[in-house]
């Protein structure tokens, strides 16, 4: 089955079908696009999960990341003990106008301190300001999405699955203890009643007696 | 000639008395020789052929004005739309420069003045005699219609026509085998090249 | 000549030239919707307020702002002539082409046909003044190209429309549109194909376009051209295409002849067809790559011209049958 032809009319079938489709076209300003999960917007830090590694600036591949700080003394938690020296962060920008959101900075971060955001309306007139400083960063923070749910069948993410482990782990030592303690327990009452009921017989029979005793009186 | 043909009217036309036609007639055919002129004395081989057109074009107003139509939208179809674009692309083909060509005259000029002179008179001198005292009525009905130029083609000049075609089969068969042999000659280069090696 | 029939004419003129005006406008901007659409695009949006459809208005107004340069080692005359060489064939050729019945024809012209296609010839000069002059390689070749392509195309599309000549008796438009009868389109239908596609390939439209093609030769003869020059050879391809298409509907479709109300609303049937046939010129454009300039050719020669003189026999045989 080869008309000669036929190719030719496929290729204006096709257009034509697509002629009475639905664009593709996303009118930006107008109307929002729809980002997929993880998009890399721009770069958010919570400043509080930094300790000042500096991992993201010497990985950072074009070396847009800029960190400052300095240490300071802590005075030691319990009187006789040793001083502690912390970090402390002055400044941490990321020039934008050189990021190619490799993300590398986020991925290495050892402390959550960096979140890709979805935002991404941020050009600017002047090169300069494509810098963000520490506070621009932290606003973009709240910005940051819940990470998307995993798929049905995906792995499970391993932080849970070792917290998992360790629960279980507790759990078992745990349901082991109570079993043991039951055993005990179990023991224990047997003894008890076996008491009590000799008691209880002593009682009766220190009754009977007293009664006795009283009506004897 | 057919009834249709060219009337005769004795007398009623003079030189003295233009009429607007004779008058547009008369410019335009100025034009004509003009850009004719042109044609053959620039030294910018495009601007000759456009010349070309100018004048070809002026032909077909011409034909236009003496109500033969069917003849003038021809010049232009023909001369105008493909015989000039022939010219073009063989210019082009040569990569004519833009600007003067040094090397477009040749030293025939003489004899080829001479030759367009007489044939130039040759052909005013016949024309004139042979239809000294014919006058077109530009009032009446259309003489050089389609119909009629069809049925003098093809009722009283059929045998010249044909001859006519035969030679155009001619002149194309004659394309084709000169075309073929060139091509011969290149599959026999390869080999002769082999030969020098 | 009274005053009334100067009116008349003077009358007639403005519509022509309104329609000239006006109609390369309407399909260029179909091109861009029906374009965007078929590629699942939404085209211009924004100018004019409605689905952009003031798109091309602002494509002019641009033009015009723009600076006309003229290459410095360009042949300056013609190079500034070219582009009212290409541009004015086309309204001339609206001037024929009847829309109605009648005294519904810009010029009632004997040998239309002829006029019509002569005309359009002219216009391909235009494309090769500019390739020439421009003093560019690039302008050189696609010249070169669109001569190669109007000696193929011109003999099969004459070659059709002699068809219909011969099944009308005549070769006025009008007079063809006369004699139309509606088994005309069956009869005529390779003859149109092929009067269709040699005008598609005259037009340099795609998939002919390779005098023009963008990836080969950047912009073919009109590399060199900006502002309001460019845009009248823009203009005039596409006043060609109204031409094409106008000229296809009268010869092969009936122009004003419609299943009813011939007679006061034929030009409405004409404007339809004519349109129909805009919108398959655009959508052959989205729908085929370009093909090579060998291909062109063989298509021509090999295809196109053995189908109207098969044509022509066809036409011949049937009308000696039927008188």
């Amino acid at each position: 089955m080869n008309i000669p032809g036929s190719g030719l009319a496929k290729g204006l079938a096709v257009t034509l079908r697509t002629l009475t489709r639905r664009t593709q076209t996303v009118q930006y300003p107008d109307a929002q696009p729809e980002l997929a999960p993880r998009t890399r917007g721009v770069i958010g830090l919570f400043e509080e999960n930094c300790t000042v590694c500096m991992l993201c600036a010497r990985e950072c591949p074009d070396w847009c990341i800029y960190i400052d700080s300095h240490k300071e003394t802590v005075p030691p938690a319990a009187p006789g003990g040793r001083e502690r020296s912390r970090n402390v962060l002055d400044r941490f920008a990321i020039d934008f106008a050189l990021c190619m959101y490799c993300g590398i900075c986020i991925e290495v971060c050892p402390f959550d301190a960096l979140f890709w955001s979805p935002e991404f309306e941020y050009a600017e007139t002047d090169i300069l300001d494509l810098t963000h400083e520490r506070d621009r960063l932290r606003e973009w923070m709240w910005t940051v999405p819940e990470p998307p749910a995993l798929d049905p069948a995906a792995e499970e993410p391993k932080e849970i699955a070792a917290a998992r482990k360790t629960a279980e782990k507790m759990a078992a030592a745990q349901a082991a203890r109570e079993t043991n303690e039951a055993n005990e327990a179990n023991e224990a009452n047997e003894a008890n009643e076996a008491n009590e009921a000799n008691e209880a017989n002593e009682a009766n029979e220190a009754n009977e007696a007293n009664e006795a005793k009283g009506d004897g009186a | 000639m057919s009834t249709h043909g060219v009337a005769l009217a004795s007398g009623a036309h003079g030189f003295l008395s233009p009429t607007g036609v004779e008058v547009a007639f008369l410019l335009v055919g100025l034009v004509t020789l003009g850009a004719a002129v042109l044609t053959v004395t620039t030294r910018q081989l495009v601007h000759a052929a456009l010349w070309l057109v100018v004048a070809l074009g002026g032909l077909a107003v011409e034909y236009l004005l003496l109500t033969a139509e069917f003849v003038a939208w021809v010049q232009v179809l023909i001369y105008v739309g493909s015989v000039v674009v022939l010219l073009l692309f063989g210019l082009m083909l040569t990569k004519a420069p833009i600007g003067r060509s040094p090397d477009a005259d040749s030293g025939n000029r003489p004899v080829a003045i001479a030759v367009a002179g007489a044939a130039a008179v040759a052909l005013v001198w016949v024309v004139v005699d042979a239809f000294r005292r014919t006058w077109i009525d530009l009032r009446g009905p259309v003489q050089g219609s389609t119909e009629v130029s069809g049925e003098m083609l093809f009722r009283y000049w059929v045998l010249p026509f044909e001859a006519l075609s035969v030679l155009l089969l001619a002149a194309l068969v004659g394309a084709i085998v000169l075309s073929r042999r060139g091509k011969e000659n290149e599959a026999e280069e390869p080999r002769r090249k082999e030969e020098a090696r | 000549m009274s005053s009334s029939d100067t009116l008349d004419v003077v009358l007639r003129l403005l519509a022509l030239f309104g329609v000239f005006l006006v109609f390369p406008l309407l399909v260029g901007q179909m091109e861009h919707k029906v374009m965007a659409h078929m590629q699942g695009r939404l085209g211009p949006m924004y100018a004019g307020g409605f689905h952009g459809w003031a798109q091309l208005v602002a494509d002019g107004v641009k033009f015009a702002q723009k600076e006309d340069i003229v290459p410095a080692e360009a042949d300056r005359r013609v190079f500034q002539l070219a582009p009212a060489v290409a541009l004015l064939p086309y309204l001339l050729v609206l001037v024929a082409i009847p829309i109605g019945p009648g005294k519904a024809v810009g010029w009632y012209i004997d040998a239309g046909i002829f006029f019509v296609l002569a005309v359009m010839g002219v216009g391909v000069l235009g494309s090769l003044m500019a390739g020439w002059a421009s003093a560019n390689k690039f302008s050189l070749l696609g010249g070169l190209r669109t001569a190669a392509q109007l000696m193929a195309y011109e003999l099969p599309m004459l070659l059709a429309a002699a068809s219909v000549a011969m099944a009308a008796g005549t070769v006025s438009l009008p007079g063809i549109l006369d004699a139309f009868h509606w088994w005309w389109v069956p009869w005529q239908i390779v003859g149109g194909l092929v009067f269709f596609t040699a005008g598609l390939a005259e037009l340099q439209r795609p998939p002919f376009d390779m005098p023009v093609a963008d990836s080969e030769i950047i912009f073919g003869a009109y590399t060199e051209y900006t502002g309001l020059r460019f845009a009248m050879f823009l203009l005039s391809e596409y006043a060609g295409i109204v031409v094409l298409c106008g000229l296809t509907s009268v010869l092969f479709l009936g122009g004003w002849h419609g299943p009813l109300g011939a007679d006061g609303l034929g030009w409405v049937w004409m404007l339809l067809k004519t349109a129909v046939l805009a919108f398959v010129v655009i959508w052959l454009r989205v729908t085929y790559p370009r093909l090579r300039e060998d291909q062109l050719q063989k298509l021509a020669w090999t295809v196109l011209i053995p189908l109207a003189l098969a044509q022509i026999a066809l036409t011949g045989v049937v009308k000696v049958a039927i008188s």
